[in-house]
Order: C-alpha cells, then sequence, then structure tokens
C-alpha cells in the first residue's frame, strides 16, 4: 500500500498515542482510587484506635502499666496466619522491627 | 504512621538480612516516576522532532515508535514474572509470588496496549485491522489469551498458598513458552510484517534506531514505575489488614482473594 497522506495518517498516529496514553491514565485512575481507599482505610483505623486508648483510660483497673513495651515486643496480631494466608515481606516474629530506613 | 506501614522488613533468610530494614517497594518509586517521565519526554520529543519519515509508510510508521517498545516490554515483563515464579518455587517466600503475579499482571496490561495500537497500524497500513494469516501478529495473541487465562486460573483456587504455587507453575510454563513462540515466529516464511532488526539491508537507520531505543527505555521503565507502583500500594493494603488486625477492629469487607497481598 502507498504511504498515507500527511492529514490521514496523522489521525492513525494520534489514535494511537492517545489509545495508550488513555490506558495508562485509566490505570493510574484505578491505583489512585485505591490509594484513596487504603488512606479512608487507615483513618477510620487511627480513629478506631483512639477510641479505644481513650476506653482504657477510662477504666484504670485495666490499664497497662507497660503498654509501650508489650507494643514494641507484641507487634504480631491475635490470629496472624491463621485466617489469612497474605503475602507477607517478614520474614519472621524474631526479626527486628527497628530502624525507620 | 503510614509511611512507617509501608515499610517492610527484609526477608532475606541469611544473617546479614537480619535486622536490617528496608522499604522494598515505595522507596525510590517519586525518583523512578520523575525519570519515566523525562524518559518520555524525551522519546516523543525524538518520535515527532528527529526521527526521519519511513520512505515506505510516511507519518503512519511513527505508530512502530509506541508499537514495538510495548510489546518487547510485555513479553520481557511475562518472561521476568516466570522467573519471579521459579524464585517463588525454590524459596516458598510469597512475596516472589507478589511479584510475578503483578509482572504478568502489568504485562496484561501493556498486552492490550500493544495490540490496540498494532490494529490501528494495520488499518493505516494494511488497510484492514487485523491480518490472520501474519504469524506475529497472532503469536502475540495467542500468547496475550494465554496471560489472560492467568486471572481465573488463580482465582479458582481458594488457598492462598496453593494458588500462589499453582500460579508460578503457569507462570513458569507460559513464561518459557514465550521465547519459544517468538523463535517460531522468526522462522515462519511470511514477511507480510515488517522486519526491522538484523535484516540484510542493515535495519533501522541510525536515527530511527536511537529514537526507538529510546522508546524502548521509556517504556521499560513505565512497566518498572507501575509495577512499583502497584506492589506499593498492595503492601499499604496488607499492612493496613495487618494493622486492623492488631486492633481487633472490625473488617468492612470481605479479604480480597483476587490478587496476592504484600503485608
Amino acid at each position: 500500500m502507498p504511504a498515507l497522506p500527511l492529514d490521514e495518517a496523522g489521525r492513525y498516529v494520534a489514535g494511537a498515542y492517545v489509545v495508550f496514553m488513555l490506558l495508562i491514565l485509566v490505570y493510574v485512575g484505578i491505583m489512585a482510587a485505591k490509594l484513596q481507599r487504603i488512606e479512608r482505610d487507615l483513618r477510620e483505623l487511627a480513629s478506631f484506635a483512639e477510641q479505644g486508648n481513650g476506653h482504657k483510660k477510662a477504666a484504670p483497673g485495666r490499664e497497662d502499666e507497660d503498654g509501650e513495651d508489650r507494643a514494641q515486643s507484641e507487634p504480631v496480631a491475635p490470629g496472624r496466619g491463621s485466617e489469612d494466608q497474605s503475602i507477607s515481606v517478614s520474614s519472621g516474629p524474631s526479626e527486628s522491627r527497628g530502624g525507620d530506613g | 504512621m503510614y509511611a512507617k506501614g509501608l515499610r517492610n522488613e527484609s526477608t532475606s533468610p541469611s544473617p546479614k538480612g537480619r535486622n536490617q530494614t528496608v522499604m522494598p517497594f515505595a522507596s525510590g518509586l517519586r525518583t523512578l516516576s520523575i525519570v519515566t517521565v523525562a524518559a518520555f519526554a524525551v522519546s516523543l520529543s525524538l518520535v515527532f522532532f528527529y526521527a526521519p519519515l519511513d520512505a515506505d509508510q510516511g507519518f503512519v510508521q511513527k505508530i512502530f515508535y509506541v508499537h514495538v517498545p510495548l510489546a518487547i516490554v510485555a513479553l520481557l515483563g511475562f518472561v521476568v514474572g516466570g522467573v519471579f515464579a521459579i524464585a517463588h518455587l525454590r524459596s516458598g517466600d510469597s512475596r516472589w509470588d507478589a511479584y510475578s503475579y503483578v509482572s504478568i499482571h502489568m504485562s496484561v496490561i501493556f498486552g492490550v496496549a500493544v495490540l490496540i495500537t498494532g490494529s490501528i497500524w494495520a488499518k493505516a497500513s494494511w488497510g484492514h485491522w487485523w491480518v490472520w494469516d501474519e504469524p506475529t501478529l497472532v503469536s502475540f495473541l495467542i500468547v496475550f489469551l494465554m496471560y489472560a487465562t492467568y486471572y481465573p486460573f488463580r482465582y479458582a483456587i481458594e488457598d492462598r498458598e496453593r494458588q500462589a504455587r499453582y500460579a508460578s507453575v503457569f507462570a513458569i510454563t507460559a513464561g518459557a513458552f514465550v521465547p519459544l513462540n517468538f523463535m517460531a515466529v522468526r522462522l515462519a516464511e511470511s514477511l507480510v510484517h515488517p522486519r526491522v532488526f538484523a535484516t540484510a539491508n542493515g535495519g533501522l537507520p541510525g536515527e530511527m534506531m536511537l529514537t526507538f531505543l529510546a522508546s524502548l527505555a521509556a517504556c521499560g521503565l513505565l512497566w518498572g514505575t507501575l509495577v512499583k507502583l502497584e506492589l506499593t500500594a498492595k503492601s499499604a493494603s496488607g499492612q493496613l489488614k495487618r494493622l486492623r488486625r492488631a486492633l481487633d477492629a472490625p473488617v468492612p469487607g470481605a479479604a480480597s482473594r483476587v490478587a496476592p497481598e504484600v503485608r
């Protein structure tokens, strides 16, 4: 086939590049929505944790004297690894959790 | 807290890996994104302002600079997914399964772009959206459809460990098929599809080759950036679930079985 004239070829070339860009934009949009959902969940979780702390403070008999230490030495969730077998990048409970990197 | 959540501990089984905290996904994402955008700016500038017009196809040939690099990166991504799957089966570390899954996922997305841009190019050059007697097109479609079955295959298995193992076997088998398929196509007799590398006439001229390599680098960087972005999102999501369990917080929805998570 002979080469298309520039005006006609331009439409095809623009179409190809626009499709490519649109695909990337759609993907990035989906990822942005996912990150927004994570952020919203995190906010909910933060308020849940704050409420929990409030209840603990309201009940002095249940106050944990070494709560800080426990939080650091027992970071593993109860039931971890039982029902959820999600992929983990932590190599084990004995691994260091220190250092912010 | 959020930033901390993204930090993951090293999984290195060696003593060296102990007490070493790394942030494998989120670190460097911003830099990589900036580099990718810059690479695309350079490659698009080269495509439209530097590379000469093709004597045979004219302006339509500019599609080559997006179509072919995308195809190469997608196919390499499938192979990389297979290599990660080998690492998963060898080590049993489910992190490799996540790498493999995300690599294949991203390559399938790139594959969609390859098929669409290829169809547009075919219509402009050959007058048809699709040509069934062209081995390059059909073989890519076969590879693409094969990887499209990866998702239902994976999600059909409920147990996560078994799911990861079977998916790895699939990724290795399919990953080995990709280069075999490529070689088979190269050996095919039809020369309808333009052969621009290693031809008797010397292949691409210098300016075109430079532009092509810049486009290939940009597409490779884009693939890497998006893989890293998705792994970061999965890591954040996994950390969130972990935190939710630690706090005994109510779970808003059922745990996702759609994709591997990274805790």
